[in-house]
């Protein structure tokens, strides 16, 4: 067990192993994103309310839920560079800054755009939207005190204290449905009954999306952290060996 | 078996016709973002390779060049 650790903490044992899973993982995306793209466009029935806009959910929805898995996954990374100071996971926590940023950027903006079909209003002081928006200026926060800091180390431990600290926010959005009286509808549960006003023909797709765009977050990050292994231990003989078997682009 | 929703690619383009634009542009950003967070990390691969490489062949120069003194 702590072999296992200590070798994924390893950065060259992650770029080396991640090189065989990323195919499998554009594979996967690939074909979910398509049964999903196609199924939310296509074959989804019109809501009873919101008609045709019902569409917008099976992007706002995974974009939203996997937004919120960002803000744990930077503390918890932050964690183990601070107790072990595992230099894999600073480089985790580096990547899935900007990621974050970008999952909450586009759940501010595809939920404005829904709501301004649904609740007449683009955007609204509740809690649900305001603890959403203070998530995105988190990450802001987190890349520019990175960027602000000039030793690594220093720079690594902040931002960790910072990802730690922030993700109490992460409960607040989530429960803000239930704790306050939000313009935001609280989750809605899946129900197998057919005339429920939540039936699979609807959350079957919606699942589907939710694994497509986990996928996509899985490889998204997967990339960003693979550059910064390769930019930090660019002195190193494997990544000299490296980048002398690459070809000249 | 499910049904399609839209009879022909108009129909389907329109989205009902009261809100095409709102679904549209939520789908947009959405390949806009997909598109982004693969396509920026694989140039910014390249630049690395690309500044390695000339960084390596800059110091083999200098390592065959003789000294002068």
């Amino acid at each position: 067990m702590w072999l296992w650790f200590s070798k994924l903490g390893s950065p060259r044992w992650f770029y080396e192993l991640s090189s065989k899973w990323l195919p499998w993982l554009y594979a996967a995306m690939i074909v979910l994103m398509a049964i999903g793209l196609f199924w939310a466009l296509l074959i989804v029935p019109e809501d009873y309310q919101q008609g045709q806009t019902i569409r917008i959910m099976y992007v706002h929805v995974p974009v939203a839920s996997i937004s919120l898995a960002c803000f744990p996954l930077m503390a918890v990374a932050g964690t183990i560079t601070l107790v072990w100071k595992m230099k894999l996971a600073d480089m985790v926590a580096k990547s899935v800054a900007p990621i974050g940023a970008w999952f909450t950027g586009l759940a501010l903006a595809s939920g404005a755009i829904w709501g301004d079909q649904i609740w007449g209003t683009w955007w609204a002081w509740d809690a649900r939207l305001t603890s959403l928006l203070i998530q995105f200026f988190l990450f802001i926060g987190v890349i520019a005190l990175r960027s602000a800091i000039e030793s690594q180390d220093a720079a690594a431990k902040a931002c960790a204290v910072l990802a730690i600290v922030g993700a109490i926010n992460v409960p607040i959005i989530k429960y803000s449905v239930e704790w306050w009286n939000t313009l935001h509808q609280p989750a809605s549960s899946f129900s197998m009954d057919p005339v429920a006003p939540n039936p699979p023909e609807v959350w079957v797709p919606l699942l589907i999306m939710i694994s497509a765009v986990y996928v996509f977050f899985v490889i998204a990050l997967i990339l960003r952290t693979r550059n910064e292994i390769l930019q930090r231990e660019r002195r190193s003989q494997w990544v000299i060996d490296l980048v002398s078997r690459e070809k000249s682009v | 078996m499910p049904t399609l929703q839209f009879s022909s690619l108009s129909e389907f383009l329109q989205m009902g016709g009261v809100y095409t634009f709102h679904i549209w542009t939520v789908y947009l950003l959405f390949a806009i973002f997909i598109g982004y967070n693969l396509i920026q990390p694989r140039m910014a691969r390249r630049q690395f390779i690309r500044e390695q490489k000339r960084r390596a062949a800059r110091d083999a120069e200098l390592a065959t060049k003789p000294r002068e003194s």
